[in-house]
């Protein structure tokens, strides 16, 4: 099955072959569930973000032309589902407990090596979660997602080059509050 | 260049995304100005702290939620369907009348035709026999009626055509036979239902009654099943009684369906 391509699978949907949705949810669940936990925070809220970016992608199927990759239709949907929960919960999602979302950490540590990591951890955090939203964006894109920037262009419809500033602004803020904070360790 | 023309490349000597090209004229640069040089080694900074941050996995939860919003959605766009269908249905059954208004309308016709040929005509004997001729042609032409509608794609029209049995005073054995046809052979469960209380009405002809208890074995939606038993309940059909413990063998018969045969059974003996 791994030689249909997304665009394949999610024609097919579209002519109402349903089922093979669960293809295109075995291929990018993770992926997707990556994104949303990074611009929420919120292990339960992307998850079911993720659940209803599925089920728009399914009500919506007939938007989808085949002309651009899925890849891109499925996070532009994303996008929106994640600023409609925004626009109508008002945040409320996002600010899981920091000290839940750093309670896995690694072995072979020193208890005071994982206090400092865990500390970090919620700091950084913090310091994410001050960032603006399309700062916040680009860095689950292109740190967290790994993606490349002709990929982080066509997601959010910018140029490859407006991309880069954008990710070079984001590291920058980032920077900022952390040295407003005094805590950017040298 | 100017350093705040490096920033796009900065980016990508972050994560990795630069061309051999592009990373020469970076390390050139940096090579020649101090400024840019601490820039980006704060920005690798940042980058790298960004490491202790990692995505967990989604719970095995978000797959069965999403199997199961997948079937709910199957289900409603069904559901959907069959309304349209329904819908459709409907429409093309009105612009395209076919029999059942040819029909009806001839029943109009010759009833008012008559009513207006009796009030103008006043002798006893003839009159009399004259409506009696009136009749049964409507009797046959309601008879006509229903089995072009039995015939009919939609299973409401086919319903209609069923509902007509109770007009038909003398159900002939065409009748019979056209109404047990669509008892054992209707895709429709609703249609097979109110068939199966047509028959009931009828159920003083032999053959129906016949035709019935064979019809138990024939019927594989539990609904039916259990209508059917019903109804050999109330008529005390004795004679059913092997045709339900065939039934009984059934392998997938539903678990509920088969203690109400069971009872039928105990009853019925």
């Amino acid at each position: 099955m791994n030689s249909l391509t997304d665009n394949v699978i999610m024609l097919k949907v579209k002519a109402g072959d349903l089922d093979k949705m669960g293809l295109l949810f075995a291929r990018y669940n993770r992926q997707l569930y990556g994104f949303l936990f990074h611009m929420t925070y919120h292990r339960e809220g992307a998850e079911d973000l993720v659940q209803q970016v599925f089920y728009k992608m399914l009500k919506y199927r007939h938007t989808f032309t085949g002309t651009g990759e899925f890849i891109h239709w499925m996070y532009s949907i994303a996008r929106n589902t994640l600023k409609d929960t925004y626009k109508s919960k008002k945040q409320q999602v996002r600010h899981e407990n920091v000290d839940d979302m750093v309670e896995q950490l690694s072995g072979g540590m020193t208890p005071e090596e994982q206090l400092e990591k865990k500390q970090a951890k919620a700091e950084l955090h913090k310091a994410i979660e001050k960032l603006s939203d399309d700062h916040r964006e680009i860095l689950a894109l292109s740190r967290f997602q790994e993606l490349k920037f002709h990929e982080i262009a066509q997601i959010l419809d910018i140029t490859e080059s407006a991309a880069k500033t954008r990710v070079h602004r984001a590291i920058q803020e980032l920077k900022n509050i952390y040295t407003k904070n005094g805590t950017l360790k040298q | 260049m100017k350093c705040e023309q490096y920033e796009q490349l900065f980016a990508g000597w972050a994560n990795g995304d630069l061309t051999p090209a592009e990373r020469k004229e970076m390390e050139q640069h940096l090579a020649g100005c101090a400024g840019c040089r601490e820039e980006l080694a704060d920005m690798q900074k940042v980058w790298d702290m960004m490491e202790v941050i990692d995505t967990p996995e989604p719970s095995a939860h978000m797959e069965v939620k999403f199997q199961a919003m997948l079937d709910t959605y199957k289900e409603s766009v069904k559901e959907q369907k069959g309304l349209l269908s329904r819908l459709n249905d409907k429409i093309s059954s009105l612009w395209q009348p076919r029999w059942a208004l040819a029909y009806s309308l001839a029943i109009i016709l010759v009833s008012f035709g008559s009513g207006y040929w009796l009030f103008h005509t006043s002798k006893g004997g003839e009159q009399e026999q004259q409506l009696q001729a009136l009749t049964s042609q409507v009797h046959e032409l309601k008879q006509t009626m229903m089995l072009a509608l039995l015939e009919n794609p939609s299973a409401s029209e086919r319903i209609r055509g069923v509902s007509y049995t109770s007009e038909i005073k003398h159900a002939d054995k065409q009748v019979i036979d056209a109404l047990l046809a669509t008892l054992n052979n209707d895709p429709n469960v609703n249609v097979r239902l109110s068939t199966l209380d047509a028959l009931t009405q009828l159920a003083g002809h032999p053959e129906v009654r016949e035709g019935l208890i064979q019809s138990i074995v024939q019927q594989e939606s539990p609904l039916m099943q259990s209508a059917i038993a019903d109804v050999m309940l109330k008529l005390q059909e004795k004679r059913s009684v092997g045709s339900f413990k065939e039934l009984l063998k059934q392998k997938n018969l539903d678990p509920g369906v088969k203690d109400k045969i069971r009872q039928t059974i105990t009853q019925l003996i």
